[in-house]
């Protein structure tokens, strides 16, 4: 009914129809996306942001509330929480984004072989990887980090491999449903090695379920390390991460000074739940079966 | 060309049922011989094993008996992977264009990927080929650099057809390639198969449910049921002296589209029984008009009838087999 | 009076693509039928023709994005499309019954058929159990299911394709409808299945005086099962009229083309120009909408095509069709055709 147009309009304005058409399709993957985005940008250009150095202290201001000078005060150590806040959002990405691209390079290919070979390999295989998700993550992060050493990179390793099962799983039940279609089959009869099979065909095909997940996963890598910092493992004070920020901060919550804790732990709270809400809206986007809104 | 491609003895499929111990009969002992440039059609409805065989034959799934053998060579056993390069020479269209065809890849890359496994080929030949085999089809070259969502189910089979003759096979299995295709783009595609029959020197098998389109694209037409072939026999003849009473219900059952012309109804009682329990004797005697006593405790070996046409029924020497007609 | 009066029947796919344009398209344009009881009338036409969307307008079981955009369907002297839900579903099940494709997916896979039968008899018609189980027995004989009494428990799954056909059929009857829609009834099933339902089809429809829709893509069907016959191509009926006219006289070129295109008439080799892609209903062509593929198409089919009465009864949607008392198949050139209203 209405007339094809010979001439496309300009790039920016297909673009702005585009985001208000996915907008529209999926308003928590947008509200996600505006987060994680704000976060991205602080963690980016912090220097922007900050108002003074977030590890230099000032002994003489220790515990002040929040006020012109401090937005939200300063801690135990006399140093601006604001700035602390703003330059965390750098560890909160810095552990999420490796930890999921771990997870993934680790779990993807091991779900598009369990799932494929099937038999004693996939039993094999997931039955360790079950165990592995079985055991509170918790417990076994401390163990190995307290084992390998208190760093950063320790940390993310073991959050990467922590969390494959999950993508693990996800490609192999995609690839289970796949293996008996008729495009394997096809491929199949074409001529087409094993490899080529997993890694042409079957891949593209199974990734989709996995891919939405790693904003969901990305969210847990971040509350994790949190906690494990909280806990006392892995990054500590004066690092300015949020969990350490927490952990620094509880102590003085009894004593009224509630802003040493709080901040770090709404900007924490905020970023899981925008990777959340995103990884939860992917969906909507990413379903072939979309649904058509009025 | 008289040189025999493929010829299966005895093939029997069986597939287990779960858990349970029984199994689908699929193919319960057929014999075949397709030789270089010629069509065999198989026609059978439900449960007539006619898409296992299709696919045994290219030990795209493995015998449970019999004797398969390609081009002189017995493949009965092969191992997996000395099949996968005699695939250049064995290829199969499948019935559903849409799930045949990795939704993900491009047309073009499709089209070229049986090229690219077994022909050592440089990347501008794979080019300059792959656009030929899309002309050859008659798909517009601007399809190659789209995926397959973007075309029609009448391209779509083309681009699979492209890529079945891409190597130039010996052999093609075709399973029901235009049972899921509009009525006005059927004609289209079987014109296309009939070209590339007359081009190549490839043995067709063209495996379908639909009588009037095996017409028209076979030399020789094999008729299944349960798992076995009743009839078999040259194309012509099959519509002129159908002589298994299952091949005479089959046409009967045609439905023309000139509402002028007389049905010669022969309304089989009943529905197919199930492979996992196989009528005894005839699989055909639970139904069959004519079927006597001995039908139901012996199964009938195939007799020549005339050269070239012959039929499995207890019946056929005293004439018993054909069913008696009320026309409408 | 018609039992069913479809007029201009308008129906729409409305919805903001991922781009935030307005995508609308013409599915159902322009739909005019009319059916009587004891009629079998057969919708026949390819994939997005409108066939089915056609049978869900008239019941009201469309869905978003598929909006009724005008037009009026009168059952039995009733606008159905004005009438509220509740009202719509005293109607749906009782005086107008549906028969799909795939019967296994359209029954209740965790209830016993017999019960499916009582159901919806109960649902409908209420009364005492008892009186609905006997029907639901009289109905499974009707249709000719074995051992009604040993069936009535039996399980969905455990039905073949046949015979859970037949049980849908069965339900579609319970109520004693006026009209019965059948979708599509006989695809996926055997051929020498098909030929006993669609008997049973015919017999039921004389014998409780049905008004009958059959809905498919098989010539053949339509050619021996229905009295009557409408060709629809991207959402309109192109071709109307008796089975005996609208086949043996073609007036449409398209009907001609799908009629040239069964497997007995087919000449291959004969360079055959048939088919092509489906109409893209978001993109039609102005004027006629099989212009893209008529091969005798030429300027003035780029105006909307009269609906043109080519005998008593029988109507062809086309610039070249002609209203005489004479054949009116293939004419040698293309003329204008005289305005008949």
């Amino acid at each position: 009914m209405s007339a094809v147009s010979s001439v496309k309009a300009p790039l920016s304005t297909r673009f702005g129809n585009r985001l208000r058409g996915v907008s529209r399709l999926s308003p928590t993957a947008t509200a996600g996306v505006i987060i994680i985005l704000l976060f991205g940008v602080l963690a980016l250009f912090s220097d922007l942001f900050m108002t003074h150095d977030p590890i230099s202290s000032y002994p003489e201001r220790i515990l002040q509330s929040p006020s012109a000078e401090h937005w939200f005060g300063t801690d135990g150590n006399g140093m601006d929480i604001f700035s602390r806040v703003i330059y965390g959002a750098k560890f909160g990405f810095g552990i999420a984004i490796p930890a999921v691209i771990i997870s993934v390079l680790i779990g993807v290919p091991v779900g598009l072989i369990a799932g494929y070979r099937g038999g004693l390999l996939d039993e094999v295989l997931m039955r360790i990887f079950d165990g592995l998700r079985v055991f509170p993550s918790i417990i076994l992060a401390l163990a190995v980090v307290a084992a390998t050493g208190q760093s950063l990179l320790n940390v993310v390793l073991v959050l990467g491999f922590l969390d494959s099962p999950v993508f693990a799983r996800l490609v192999r039940a995609e690839v289970l449903a796949l293996r008996s279609s008729i495009f394997v089959e096809s491929a199949v009869a074409a001529g087409n090695p094993t490899w080529r099979i997993l890694f042409l065909h079957l891949l593209p095909n199974s990734i989709q379920g996995a891919m939405a997940q790693t904003a969901v996963r990305a969210a847990w890598a971040v509350r994790i390390s949190a906690t494990l910092a909280f806990l006392g493992v892995g990054i500590q004070a004066p690092t300015p991460e949020w969990g350490a920020m927490i952990r620094q901060g509880a102590e003085f919550m009894v004593t009224g000074q509630w802003w040493v804790a709080i901040f770090p732990g709404i900007a924490l709270i905020f970023l899981v739940f925008g990777l959340n809400l995103f990884g939860d809206g992917i969906q909507d986007i990413l379903d072939p079966r979309r649904r058509v809104s009025k | 060309m008289d040189e025999v491609i493929l010829q299966a003895k005895n093939l029997v499929k069986r597939f287990p049922v779960g858990r349970t111990g029984s199994f689908v009969n699929a193919v319960n002992g057929v014999d075949l011989t397709i030789r270089r440039g010629e069509v065999l059609g198989m026609v059978g409805e439900s449960g007539s094993g006619k898409s296992t065989i299709g696919r045994t034959v290219l030990r795209l799934t493995d015998p449970s008996e019999g004797q398969i053998f390609f081009d002189g060579q017995d493949i009965t056993s092969l191992p997996a992977k000395k099949v996968r390069p005699l695939r250049k020479d064995m290829q199969m269209v499948f019935q559903d264009p849409w799930s045949a065809l990795n939704p993900r890849m491009k047309i073009g890359d499709l089209i070229a990927e049986p090229l690219r496994i077994h022909l050592d080929m440089s990347r501008s030949e794979c080019q300059d080929r792959t656009e030929m085999l899309a002309q050859r089809v008659r798909l517009s070259t601007d399809f190659l650099n789209r995926t397959p969502s973007a075309l029609s189910g009448g391209q779509l089979q083309r681009v699979c057809i492209a890529r079945a003759i891409a190597t130039n096979p010996k052999l093609i299995v075709l399973d029901e390639p235009t049972s899921s295709l509009d009525l006005s783009v059927r004609a289209g595609i079987l014109e296309l198969l009939q070209e590339l029959r007359a081009e190549t020197e490839a043995g067709f098998l063209f495996i379908s449910h639909d009588l009037g389109t095996i017409k028209l694209i076979s030399d020789r037409i094999a008729v299944l049921y349960l798992g076995h072939i009743v009839e078999e026999v040259p194309k012509d003849k099959l519509f002129s002296e159908p002589s298994h009473p299952y091949s005479q219900s089959l046409l009967s059952a045609h439905l023309p589209s000139d509402p002028d012309a007389s049905l010669q109804r022969l309304t089989l009682q009943g529905e197919i029984p199930s492979p996992i329990n196989l009528p005894s004797g005839c699989s055909f005697h639970t139904r069959c008009p004519v079927a006597v006593d001995a039908c139901k405790s012996t199964l009938p070996a195939p007799q020549e009838i005339s050269p070239g046409h012959m039929a499995s029924c207890l019946r056929l020497q005293e004439g018993g087999n054909i069913i008696p007609r009320d026309t409408k | 009076m018609s039992l069913l009066s479809v007029s201009d029947l308008q129906t729409h796919f409305i919805f903001h693509d991922i781009d935030n344009q307005l995508r609308e398209a013409r599915a159902l344009n322009k739909v005019n039928l009319t059916l009587d009881a004891g009629q079998i009338l057969g919708i026949v036409g390819e994939t997005g023709a409108g066939k089915s969307l056609t049978a869900q307008s008239i019941c009201g079981l469309l869905r978003p994005p598929a909006r009724i955009v005008g037009g009026s369907v009168l059952f039995d002297g009733q606008e159905l499309l004005s009438l509220p839900e509740d009202e719509l579903n005293a109607i749906r099940g009782a005086d107008i019954a549906m028969v799909v494709q795939n019967p296994r997916s359209s029954l209740d896979p965790l209830t016993r058929i017999g019960e499916q039968l009582v159901r919806i008899h109960q649902t409908h018609s209420g009364g005492p159990l008892d009186i609905s189980r006997q029907k639901a027995m009289e109905m499974m004989q009707a249709v000719g299911i074995p051992d009604p009494e040993g069936r009535f428990t039996a399980w969905p799954h455990e039905l073949s394709g046949g015979m859970a056909q037949r049980v849908l059929i069965a339900m579609a009857l319970m109520n004693e409808p006026k009209l019965l829609i059948a979708d599509e009834p006989t695809t996926g099933l055997d051929v020498t299945v098909q030929a006993q339902i669609l008997d049973l089809l015919k017999e039921l429809v004389a014998r409780f005086d049905m008004a009958s829709m059959i809905i498919t893509h098989d010539l053949g069907i339509v050619a021996h099962y229905c009295d009557q016959v409408a060709v629809m191509f991207a959402g309109e009926i192109i071709e109307q009229g008796t089975v005996r006219d609208v086949f043996l006289k073609p007036a449409h070129p398209y009907t001609q083309q799908l009629l040239a295109a069964t497997p007995e008439r087919l000449d291959l080799g004969s360079e055959n120009q048939l088919g092509g892609q489906p109409p893209d209903l978001f993109n039609l062509p102005p004027g006629c909408l099989s212009q893209d593929r008529c091969p005798r198409a030429t300027d003035i089919c780029r105006t909307d095509p009269p609906m043109v009465q080519v005998a008593g009864g029988h109507t062809a949607r086309c610039h070249f069709a002609k209203p005489a008392s004479k054949s009116a198949s293939k004419s040698a050139k293309p003329r204008r055709s005289k305005q008949n209203g």
